[in-house]
């Protein structure tokens, strides 16, 4: 078997196991599987920017938590508890303010789209990307690289952290948004701990794969190989490299508030907490654990390390050094497999195929699968 | 081309079609000139080559036509467009291809997507989004490989290939390029003897239908490709001619400290 079939059949058995799954699991588990397969999807977002073109954001929660927050906003006007303006506000309103969402607290006006769902989710998707084009503008333009790129947007995530804790009367400040109403698109309503928001997710995480799979595999995903090797050749090439970068990194924002909004249908919350650090710096933990520079590793690669983190954090003795097993997960993938577990499958067929053809012509890579 | 007077500011005998002009192109690091003052005319198909010892700014001129620095001062003609500022990217949207002297290639790619990466000519992100890879390579890459004898090691990987056919791989690239200029920075440099015969032969058959500039340090090379010559010294242009008026000329002979440096070398 070639490499190539090989991670077909890996990317087949895959999404099979995972049609069947919720058959076997009570309505806890479908959930906890459901909300994994959402940072699979993240994960994906991660694999994209940092495994094909090199950059290495550590800011991701950010445009994961902004699309959380879109959704949550829209959810939150769907609640019949909070009309006409969400209860946060009341608690935090002046005394003698409008109970309207034009001037109920500063700036409350701006929940108002969300009244309509659709606005909420197309949101979901362009704020992240709009934000990330900003700040990936400021970067590249300046030819920002490496370890300066993880800096900043590491930085911006925590302001905007901090923005949505300081923004209490707007916000929900610490508590976030967390009474929110199902989400319903055309009638169906999707049921959190069953199948439906199991499949919304499941399928969410397959037409992303598919359609980064199309590009990466295209003529981008090959230029966008070419800059991560040596950035200048592909400048003496005639390439506008930071043009590349800056539209690799809108996609992977866009993903991560895709999945930052699938957050919020299957945990019914969102809190500034999605924007921490240490979250940013765990997605990039599941990519490179599963392997960065392949789509379907870094997804297996957040099912992994959140499985094993939730079965840690029921053991009374592994449930508090859970980070430092997480932060040494990383330190011994860094060091050790640098490619992860996908490295791992394509060196065992590189190896296989080397010593098949006896030690002459290796096979073309085909990296990223 | 007649042997024109020192120092950088020579009046210059015009080339009957210059497709490549500098005039009074200067950087400057710190204060420090690397380049002064040079004034280039190349003409549509020449083979030019480019000599002068360590730190005379011969790289530095390289730089500078392919956007990779600034100019301080000064201006970049090619045909009627100046490209002094424009970018490293739109200069070589423009037509200019430039080899460095260490290979720099994609490494971690094969040798045929390193190809297809320069061979590409629609480089927009939007024009590229259903774009997709053929398996092998089309006419024009097939050519450049043949051309440069690695029609052989098409699908190994670029970290696999020899510091030779490294060197041969970038130039496949920048051939790969179509560019009307093709920039070289001591082409020769690491390749054994046949390999450097080779690449005289090279460069003798892309003169023409491109224009070829090239540096040089070891004169043998220089007299076995023997066209005009320019002789830059301490970042200005000494002298321009045909080798054998290079090798007479007292001014070069002079920066040489002794003609021996010089046709011995």
């Amino acid at each position: 078997m070639t490499y190539r079939s090989a991670s077909l059949v890996a990317y087949v058995a895959f999404f099979v196991l995972l049609m069947v799954l919720p058959f076997f699991l009570n309505s806890f588990w479908t959930n906890r599987m459901a909300t994994y397969l959402v940072y699979s999807i993240c994960a994906l977002g991660i694999a994209m920017s940092w495994g094909y073109a090199g950059i290495l954001s550590l800011g991701q929660g950010l445009f994961f938590g902004m699309g959380a927050y879109m959704l949550a906003m829209s959810l939150t006007l769907a609640d019949p508890g909070n009309n006409p303006v969400p209860e946060l506000m009341l608690l935090n309103m002046e005394p003698d303010a409008v109970r309207d969402l034009c001037c109920v607290t500063t700036g409350s006006f701006l929940w108002i789209p969300f009244r309509w769902v659709t606005v909420g989710i197309l949101a979901g998707i362009v704020v992240p990307c709009i934000l990330a084009a900003l700040i990936g503008y400021v970067m590249f333009k300046r030819r920002t690289t490496g370890v300066y790129v993880s800096i900043i947007t590491l930085a911006f995530a925590l302001i905007g952290q901090l923005l949505i804790i300081n923004n209490q009367p707007l916000t929900g400040g610490f508590n976030g948004l967390a009474s929110l109403a199902a989400l319903e698109i055309a009638g169906f309503e999707f049921d959190p701990y069953g199948p439906s928001v199991y499949y919304l997710v499941m399928f969410t995480l397959l037409v992303v794969m598919l359609l980064a799979r199309y590009l990466l595999s295209g003529r981008v995903g090959q230029v966008l190989k070419a800059i991560r090797e040596d950035e200048a050749r592909a400048r003496y090439l005639g390439y506008d490299v930071e043009n590349y970068k800056l539209f690799i990194f809108c996609v992977s924002a866009g993903v991560a508030g895709l999945a930052g909004m699938l957050f919020t249908v299957t945990s019914e919350f969102a809190a500034p907490s999605l924007m921490a650090t240490s979250f940013s710096i765990s997605m990039v933990i599941w990519a490179a654990t599963g392997g960065r520079a392949s789509l379907l590793g870094a997804c297996i690669g957040a099912l992994i390390v959140n499985f094993i983190g939730s079965l840690a954090s029921e053991s009374a003795t592994f449930q508090p050094v859970w980070p430092i097993i997480l932060g040494a997960l990383f330190v011994f993938v860094v060091l050790v497999m640098p490619n992860g577990i996908a490295g791992l499958f394509k060196d065992f067929f590189d190896r296989r195929s080397a010593s098949a053809n006896d030690g002459h012509a290796v096979p073309a890579t085909a990296e990223g699968s | 081309m007649l042997m024109t007077a020192i120092d950088g500011k020579q009046a210059f005998e015009p080339v009957a079609s210059p497709i490549l002009r500098t005039r009074n192109l200067t950087v400057r690091f710190d204060e420090f000139p690397a380049v002064r003052d040079v004034n280039l005319d190349i003409a549509d198909g020449e083979l030019r080559v480019v000599i002068g010892a360590n730190g005379a700014g011969k790289s530095t001129l390289l730089d500078l036509l392919c956007g990779k620095t600034l100019p301080s001062e000064g201006e970049i003609w090619l045909r009627d467009k100046n490209i002094a500022g424009i970018g490293e990217a739109a200069i070589a949207r423009s037509g200019i291809g430039r080899k460095f002297q260490t290979p720099t290639v994609f490494k971690d790619m094969t040798v045929l997507e390193n190809l297809q990466v320069a061979s590409n000519r629609r480089v927009r992100v939007f024009e590229n989004l259903f774009e997709r890879i053929a398996g092998k390579a089309n006419e024009r890459e097939a050519a450049v490989a043949e051309r440069t004898g690695l029609q052989d090691s098409l699908n190994r990987r670029a970290s696999e290939l020899s510091h030779g056919q490294l060197q041969w791989l970038e130039l496949a690239m920048v051939l790969s390029q179509e560019p009307k200029i093709i920039l070289l920075d001591e082409p020769a440099a690491g390749m054994t003897a046949a390999e450097t015969d080779k690449t005289a032969g090279l460069l003798l058959d892309l003169a023409g239908d491109h224009t070829v500039l090239v540096i040089e340090h070891d004169m043998a090379f220089v007299r076995q490709i023997c066209r005009t010559i320019t002789v830059m010294h301490q970042g200005s242009v000494l002298a321009e001619g045909t080798a054998e008026e290079i090798e007479h000329n007292p001014a070069v002979i002079e920066a040489y400290l002794g003609s021996a440096t010089l046709s011995h070398a």
